[in-house]
């Protein structure tokens, strides 16, 4: 069987979910066997314009200019993977999407120079079609092998937990931060990483997003009484990376 | 039934006994709650625990747990029991093992759950902390305690301790017994009678009655009212002793031919439950989340009341903590449509 040529392309994002795969050592050198990468910037100095069968996105689409790059890869891709929370929903980046309190603030006069003009952060979705999304920040890499290897292999669906990140800690036994005197975004969080966070006695922030129809007044109304946040922290806490699924986006 | 004494001080020798012959597992400390883990040192054992977070029903079935490992050749099954002792299991937590027996045994034999569950001895222990949200004392009380192999209650100076089957009777040997005299096996029955009483939350209302007035509250708007704060999290459902739902999935190794078919504890709040594919995409058929929400209750209260003779739960108030938005607690539910 011909290996699956991928090529992987950045666009607003840390470039940290590139790096998260060169991480991940024997199972991505396994996957070699399957796929020939022709373009990975973080690890390879090649480029590519020909043909791909699968293209990994990462970063958001934040700029009108990246539309024609973005189109550009989709008519050459069989296949578009939209891996990471910047590519899959906006992201950190998107903090930026309720700018009207910070640009006078951080940047002063320069507030108005063209390079600082930039559109609201949004997924990769907002601008063409894509086949499959990997969510997280970084994106989970036993999560992105399962998805490569099903489309090597050539199974249709792809699985990714449609439920809140409570149902992985109750699983895994963690202590509720809302036990532990905390607060967390759990209860509307996306689940499908294993919720290694609160195990580790860290608020989740929903980095892969949030569930199909969360209940964010409810959220609201426990990050205040049982989490004790402040009125604005507790409003404001969904801004993080979630800002592109709120009410008010 | 035989019953015996065992003091405070050969607790530890007794505990330690079981542990040079078998994994035992038990109630440890975990940051502010406690969890049933393998001890490693005797010295972590805390049968004065309230609750737990996940009920002992993990024991026997993990949280998540292999079925079968295949390859291009066939499978071969995960089934691998290995004799084992779970010790401190509170009375409702032995009385929710016997429900989840049912589910597992009754009318389709689920080898992966009962295989374990035969190589499990376990050891009971009375209740000497309540948890906040238990009402034990006032659901299913009178269902018969069975299933179990010994049980420990705390009285002055040590255990009065029942054995109630075999293998109960042979762990005896393991450690320093006396006979108990009378006056010990009457303390150990009011202590047991005490734990009940003193439970903070009460529910009022016979099986029979739980089980027709929340049956014939199907289309009462007290559901679409308790939901309201719902997060379709479950939660619930997940820390629940008679929970037995769960989904099954396929990995596969990167070879795309050999993988492992696995199961994971499901939960009939999430949204994905009662999602099905139909042509052309998928459906729900339980869309809002006041029907996951009724759904639950439903079933713990009205179907499965009927093929259990009570409801199917216990009291032991796992899914009122675990809920963060505080609607969960069927004490406060059930009462509040008994009242209707």
């Amino acid at each position: 069987m011909a290996k699956v040529k991928c090529a992987w392309f950045d666009f607003a994002s840390c470039e940290g979910c590139q790096i998260e795969l060169t991480n991940f050592g024997e199972p991505f050198v396994e996957l070699l066997e399957h796929v020939e990468p022709v373009e990975f910037r973080e690890a390879m100095s090649e480029k590519t314009t020909g043909p791909i069968d699968v293209a990994f996105i990462e970063g958001s689409f934040t700029r009108e200019a990246d539309r024609r790059r973005l189109e550009e890869i989709r008519e050459r891709a069989g296949v578009v993977v939209a891996y990471g929370a910047c590519a899959t929903c906006g992201g950190i980046n998107a903090l930026k999407n309720h700018q009207s309190d910070y640009a006078e603030e951080v940047y002063g006069e320069d507030a108005k120079r063209p390079h600082l003009d930039s559109q609201k952060a949004l997924p990769v979705s907002a601008a063409i079609k894509v086949d499959y999304e990997i969510p997280g920040c970084p994106m989970d890499k036993a999560e992105f092998i399962r998805v490569v290897e099903q489309l090597v292999h050539g199974t249709s669906k792809v699985y990714i937990p449609s439920y809140p990140v409570c149902v992985e800690c109750k699983r895994n036994e963690t202590v509720c931060r809302y036990d532990d005197g905390g607060h967390c975004l759990g209860p509307i969080a996306l689940a499908g990483c294993g919720a290694p966070c609160p195990a580790a006695g860290i608020p989740c922030e929903a980095c892969r997003g949030m569930v199909n129809k969360p209940n964010q007044a409810a959220m609201e109304l426990v990050l205040k009484e049982n989490g004790n946040l402040p009125e604005r922290w507790a409003k404001d806490m969904t801004r993080m990376f979630t800002a592109n699924f709120r009410g008010d986006a | 039934m035989k019953s015996y004494f065992l003091s405070d001080q050969n607790l530890t020798a007794f505990v330690e006994g079981l542990m040079s012959k078998y994994p035992v597992i038990a109630p440890v400390a975990k940051r502010s709650r406690f969890v049933f883990d393998t001890l490693v040192d005797v010295s972590e054992l805390r049968l004065d625990y309230d609750t737990t977070i996940l009920p002992p029903k993990k024991v026997f079935f993990p949280a998540k747990q292999d079925l079968i490992h295949f390859d291009k050749d066939g499978f071969t099954s995960a089934i691998d029991p290995k004799e084992q002792v779970l010790l401190g299991a509170h009375p409702h937590d032995i009385k929710g093992i016997a429900m989840s027996d049912i589910f597992y045994s009754d009318r389709q034999y689920d080898n992966n759950y009962m295989a374990n569950r035969k190589a499990t001895i376990i050891i009971g222990c009375s209740v000497q902390n309540h948890y906040k949200h238990a009402f034990f004392g006032t659901m299913n009380a009178n269902r018969p305690l069975t299933g179990h192999d010994l049980f420990m209650t705390k009285i002055e100076g040590g255990y009065a301790v029942d054995a109630l089957s075999e293998k109960g009777e042979a762990l005896i040997a393991l450690g320093t017994f006396t006979d108990a005299g009378d006056a010990q096996v009457a303390a150990a029955t009011e202590v047991n009678k005490k734990a009940e009483e003193n439970c903070p939350e009460k529910l009022n209302g016979t099986a029979e009655e739980i089980r027709e007035k929340v049956r014939s509250s199907f289309d009462s708007p007290v559901w679409e009212e308790c939901a309201e704060k719902c997060f379709s999290c479950g939660s619930c459902n997940i820390v629940c002793c008679t929970c037995y739902c769960f989904d099954v999935q396929d990995e596969w190794n990167v070879d795309g031919a050999s993988g492992t078919r696995f199961r994971l504890w499901d939960a009939c709040l999430t949204t994905e439950f009662s999602e099905v594919t139909s042509p052309g995409g998928s459906e729900n058929f339980r869309e809002e989340r006041a029907e996951r929400y009724r759904h639950r209750f439903m079933r713990k209260a009205a179907y499965l009341n009927e093929q259990l003779g009570g409801p199917a739960c216990t009291g032991c108030g796992r899914c009122s903590g675990a809920c963060t938005a505080d609607i969960a607690n069927p004490a406060t539910v059930i009462n509040k449509i008994l009242e209707q």
